[in-house]
């Protein structure tokens, strides 16, 4: 039986008034172990993920790395990253998502992540989501519920920042320094 | 500078973790902005009229021609094209009866004197005037908040109003007019009053001293278009920040420029 290691399960962007922008999901990879996620239950996982920001927003005056939202299972994890905009990007770490590439990243599993091991992932996250803003055709108020009265809240569709919150999520591993 | 582990080495001038504006190019941008949008909106301000003249045109072709027709219907009958001179009749007079119900919207059409300025620029006329001004705005709008989202980067999280204006007046100042701003001003009920001596894009401008306190005015009106776009931009950048505002802005001597920003249920 290999080693797995972790690796990024989904990855969501929701806006300042609980709109969910974009959602990204990974399959775990490695032989044996390949799974298709839920688009249904990870849609529930990020919805409930939204509480904890509220409950910590309060206390939580300095940064905006929230960190560990939530430990689900053993497997699955959700860290969460608040922008200065009220834009909130999730990340659920499959703690067995891939076959680990060396002996050492096997062990990540055991040991459990730190915050700090996703925080390029996020602040790639935000470079991403400020190069989408820098795009004249995105006019974050029509994705806003209530600005557009009801009739927005559509996701994100430039497929640059698509692909590139796909690269993230299928590159990043615990111990890279950029992503 | 490249980085081995980036796949792509970024430009010194476009790293998102140490943003930089162009200065001088976003000057020459807010010049050309302001005669640009007055020449979209009185180009779409001139289709407008064409239209509504064309609809109003058609409309009086339809009764005089009507009344034509009815005359020259017996000539007709005679010449055998009666029956379609009749049905001509009958649709023209539908046709002008359903124009005549919409056509009543379509008069407040009146000539706009279009002139020209002494220095080249269309003169506004009273309608497109809004139009220009709620244009620029808009404008502004969405360019505060691309900016806000990326040069707020590594600031603290503002958490109440007065933070998020505090923002505006030191870092969003200095980077799109390179100065701060010189005076903040609240009566803790929501309201502020930020005051600018020298205002960037007013401190260029001429006024004609010879005409007196007329030309001092007369440049006071032209310049007042330029401070819209600025207004827009504080708006966007406050409500990337979750802060819903109105921004009004006034000058009352040229540089000198006061930005009036009231929150939402503000008291005066």
């Amino acid at each position: 039986m290999g080693a797995r290691s972790p690796s990024i399960a989904a990855i969501g962007i929701i806006g300042r008034h609980n709109n969910p922008l974009h959602i990204a999901l990974f399959p775990a990879t490695g032989e044996g172990h390949e799974q298709q996620r839920d688009k249904l239950e990870y849609s529930f996982m990020l919805n409930s993920s939204l509480d904890i920001f509220e409950a910590r927003m309060p206390s939580k005056t300095v940064g905006h790395d929230f960190g560990l939202l939530h430990a689900l299972d053993e497997r699955l994890a959700l860290y969460g990253w608040l922008t200065n905009t009220g834009v909130k990007l999730v990340i659920v770490v499959d703690m067995e998502g891939r076959t680990a590439p060396t002996p050492e990243a096997g062990k990540t599993a055991i040991l459990g992540l730190r915050n700090s091991d996703l925080a390029p992932a996020f602040q790639a996250l935000q470079t991403a989501y400020i190069g989408l803003l820098r795009n004249p055709f995105y006019i974050p108020d029509e994705h806003d519920p209530s600005a557009t009265k009801g009739s927005g809240s559509l996701a994100i569709t430039s497929t640059r920042f698509i692909n590139e919150v796909d690269r993230i999520g299928k590159t990043w591993h615990s111990g890279m320094a950029v992503v | 500078m490249s980085r081995p582990t980036q796949t792509q080495p970024l430009p010194d001038d476009d790293d998102p973790l140490n943003p930089k504006v162009a200065a001088s190019a976003l000057d020459f941008l807010l010049i050309e902005l302001v005669p640009l949008a007055q020449r979209i909106t009185e180009q779409l301000h001139a289709r407008e009229q064409a239209l509504q003249e064309e609809y109003r045109r058609s409309r009086t072709f339809n009764q005089t021609a009507s009344k034509t027709l009815v005359g020259s219907q017996q000539k007709k009958l005679q010449d055998g094209d009666g029956e379609e001179g009749q049905g001509a009749v009958g649709v023209s007079a539908d046709g002008s009866s359903a124009a005549a119900g919409t056509g009543g919207g379509g008069d407040g059409g009146v000539g706009e004197g279009s002139g020209v300025t002494s220095l080249g620029f269309p003169v506004m006329s009273e309608k497109t005037r809004e139009s220009v001004f709620w244009r620029l705005d808009g404008m502004g709008y969405r360019v505060g908040q691309g900016l806000v989202e990326r040069f707020s980067l590594h600031k603290p999280r503002p958490t109440t109003p007065l933070d998020a204006i505090k923002f505006i007046c030191k870092d969003l100042w200095t980077l799109v007019f390179r100065k701060q701003i010189d005076n903040l001003k609240t009566n803790h009920r929501g309201v502020f009053v930020l005051t600018d001596t020298r205002f960037h894009p007013l401190s260029r401008m001429s006024v004609d001293r010879r005409t007196g306190i007329k030309g001092a005015e007369e440049a006071l009106g032209r310049a007042q278009t330029f401070l819209y776009f600025p207004c827009g931009v504080i708006r966007g950048a406050l409500a990337g920040m979750g802060v819903e505002v109105t921004v009004e802005a006034s000058s009352t001597e040229i540089p000198t420029a006061t930005f009036q920003i009231k929150t939402k249920g503000a008291k005066a």
